[in-house]
């Protein structure tokens, strides 16, 4: 069952190596791929002029500013600047000034290929593993290392096989995955991990349900979350490029993994995660009744086509409830305009919910939507640490979009959420 | 890279600061503290858990914590912060993979110990010193913690200062 061969990391890195042995504890590798944002590039610009260093290929550069876009305080302004006149005078080929999130901008890139090795100058990088790429965040100065030389050191990781199951139950989506995934193993339960989906599912995940689990990999301290490409991602990626990829990487029969685990889909019910960890995970229908204030769908977590889809039929010819701020902020400009298409930005609209611009918002206590010391929020980004939306005070509480949906209707969490009669139901 | 023989790494001195586990990035420098202006990154220190932690600081000091110690965002002005603010080193039981990374590559020593009972030992503000080449650290009331002998590429990078003095110059980053 556990054999000698290799993991879909095992292979990407190999296939990569620079330099180091077979058993090099750290391997020199290339990398196919380089995202970044304003604020984390923003922070290696001075050194990387003082010491007159160049980018190694602009071609394979992606760089948006998603945190202050556009930006709110004169402060972030002169930090977007000095990214924006940084990416100009380097002719980053993929500059792209206010269409989205980062990750949601890389894996909407054809450089986002299955097999592809990228590393980004943020931890949810690792969600290009959606499509089959091993993709990994980084602090600035790894960061800066590699735009000079297109080259980073890594260490082969352990990795964990999770097997999905089954079908997905009908109020469920990828969010409640991750988040049962978290429930199983814990915040640290991938440390140093490659986590490596298979989805045996039947029909199987959609593409974005994939992308939210994968994002949320690092949740679980994984280095990747990469899913074994299939003809899902084949689909996607012939869509997204006009041709199907051209190779697909995936793991050898006997490959060699640390541990396998195994999640039936059928079985899964509407879950939430609680203050102050995304690892503190319960269902919707064990939670206490609990008002809530501000209800967000967006992040790079979600905030994609079939989030908003979920919550739109949810919200149809109801109305939020008084006393909540439901903000949505669709993950890129393109999702945006699906959505307008579609739709369900009417929909939503009508039932009285605020659309921002495409970027990350309050989602790292960042932008409009920030919460106060009173607040209780339902969200679907991917980190409900303390003080990360808003307010040390605050309590941030992670869901899928239908769920906080539900909340902003009924303007609580509880079990009701999901009985029967409930909106939605 | 460098052809000189490397110094060895100095001994670091410093009180003791006690954490507990998944202390996360947006805890140790929350995100309103995020800037390029180096007063207000330093400033930001752990301001939501305890306001009066970073004026406390003395450079030297050790932060001690459980496992999965610094989990979460990448951005690295959690990292300028502990350097500004002198942070020497930190012990903890483990380490999130990018916080690990960043701190090796701004010159912050991140240790294990051998057992992770022996933090159980340590009190708050008590002075050790560690030895990191070695993998040891001595309290001033005489216990002795084994600490994981760090792998050779993390200490070539803590004996350059960091990541990136290792970086090749400017014309063999062109020739990649
Ligand atoms: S949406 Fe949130 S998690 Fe995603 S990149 Fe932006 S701040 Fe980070």
């Amino acid at each position: 069952m556990s054999g000698h061969g290799r993991t879909i990391s095992d292979k990407i890195i190999d296939a990569h190596t620079v330099d180091g042995s077979e058993d090099a504890l750290h391997r020199e590798v290339y990398v196919d791929a380089l995202l970044g944002h304003d604020a984390t590039i923003a922070l290696l610009v001075d050194e990387f002029e003082r010491r007159g260093l160049e980018i190694w290929d602009r071609d394979r550069v992606i760089f948006t500013n998603d945190h202050f876009s556009p930006p709110a305080t004169i402060e972030r302004a002169d930090i977007s600047n000095k990214f924006l006149r940084f990416a100009r005078e380097k002719n980053v080929t993929h500059l792209m000034l206010d269409r989205g999130i980062c990750h949601q901008l890389l894996v909407e890139s054809p450089l986002c290929a299955p097999g592809s090795l990228i590393v980004g100058a943020d931890s949810h990088t690792v969600m290009g593993g959606g499509v089959g790429a091993c993709a990994t965040g980084m602090g600035s100065t790894d960061i800066l290392y590699t735009l000079a030389t297109g080259r980073t050191w890594m260490r082969r990781p352990e990795t964990v096989r999770v097997r999905f199951h089954g079908a997905l139950t009908p109020h469920c989506n990828g969010r409640d995955v991750i988040l049962e995934l978290l429930r199983l193993l814990g915040e640290a339960g991938a440390q140093y991990r490659s986590l490596e989906f298979h989805d045996l599912a039947d029909p199987p995940l959609e593409q974005d349900d994939r992308f939210a689990i994968s994002n949320m990999a690092v949740e679980l301290g994984a280095k990747f979350g990469v899913f074994v490409p299939d003809r899902v991602t084949a689909a996607y990626c012939a869509e997204r490029d006009g041709q199907p990829p051209s190779s697909l990487v995936v793991p050898d029969e006997d490959a060699h993994y640390e541990r396998t685990v195994d999640v039936d889909l059928s079985a899964l019910a509407p879950l939430i995660a609680k203050p102050w960890s995304p690892g503190n995970v319960v269902p919707v229908t064990e939670i206490e009744r609990k008002p809530v204030s501000v209800a967000f769908l967006g992040s790079c977590s979600s905030g994609r086509i079939t989030d908003i889809r979920d919550a739109a039929e949810e919200v149809k010819g109801r109305t939020i409830h008084p006393e909540v701020r439901f903000v949505v902020i669709p993950a890129s400009v393109e999702v945006f305009k699906e959505a307008l298409r579609a739709g369900y930005v009417a929909t939503l609209t009508d039932a009285g919910a605020s659309f921002n611009h495409s970027s990350c918002g309050p989602c790292g206590g960042i932008d409009k939507g920030v919460l106060g010391a009173d607040d209780v929020c339902v969200s679907t980004s991917n980190r409900n640490f303390r003080g990360r939306m808003g307010h040390w005070e605050s309590r941030t509480y992670l869901a899928s979009a239908r769920t906080v949906a539900r909340a902003a209707l009924a303007g609580h969490i509880g079990p009701e959420l999901y009985d029967e009669g409930s909106p939605g139901s | 890279m460098t052809s000189t023989v490397p110094p060895a790494i100095p001994p670091i001195t410093g009180r003791v600061w006690l954490f507990g586990d998944n202390l996360n990035t947006d805890v140790i420098h929350p995100p309103q503290f995020f800037s390029l202006d180096e007063a207000k990154v330093k400033r930001g220190l752990f301001h939501g858990l305890d306001p009066d932690i970073q004026p406390g600081l003395l450079p030297g000091d050790i932060l001690v914590g459980g496992r999965n110690f610094g989990c979460g965002s990448s951005r690295e002005t959690s990292i300028r912060s502990l350097k500004l603010n002198g942070i020497g080193a930190i012990v903890a039981v483990d380490f999130a993979r990018i916080f690990f990374r960043n701190c090796t590559n701004n010159g912050i020593p991140c240790l294990t110990p051998t057992d992770p009972g022996d933090l159980d030992l340590l009190r708050r503000h008590q002075v050790v010193e560690i030895d990191a080449g070695e993998g040891r650290m001595t309290s001033d009331t005489g216990d002795t913690i084994a600490l994981d002998p760090p792998g050779q590429f993390v200490q070539r990078v803590w004996r350059a200062g960091g990541l990136l003095p290792l970086l090749p110059g400017p014309r063999a980053g062109r020739e990649v």
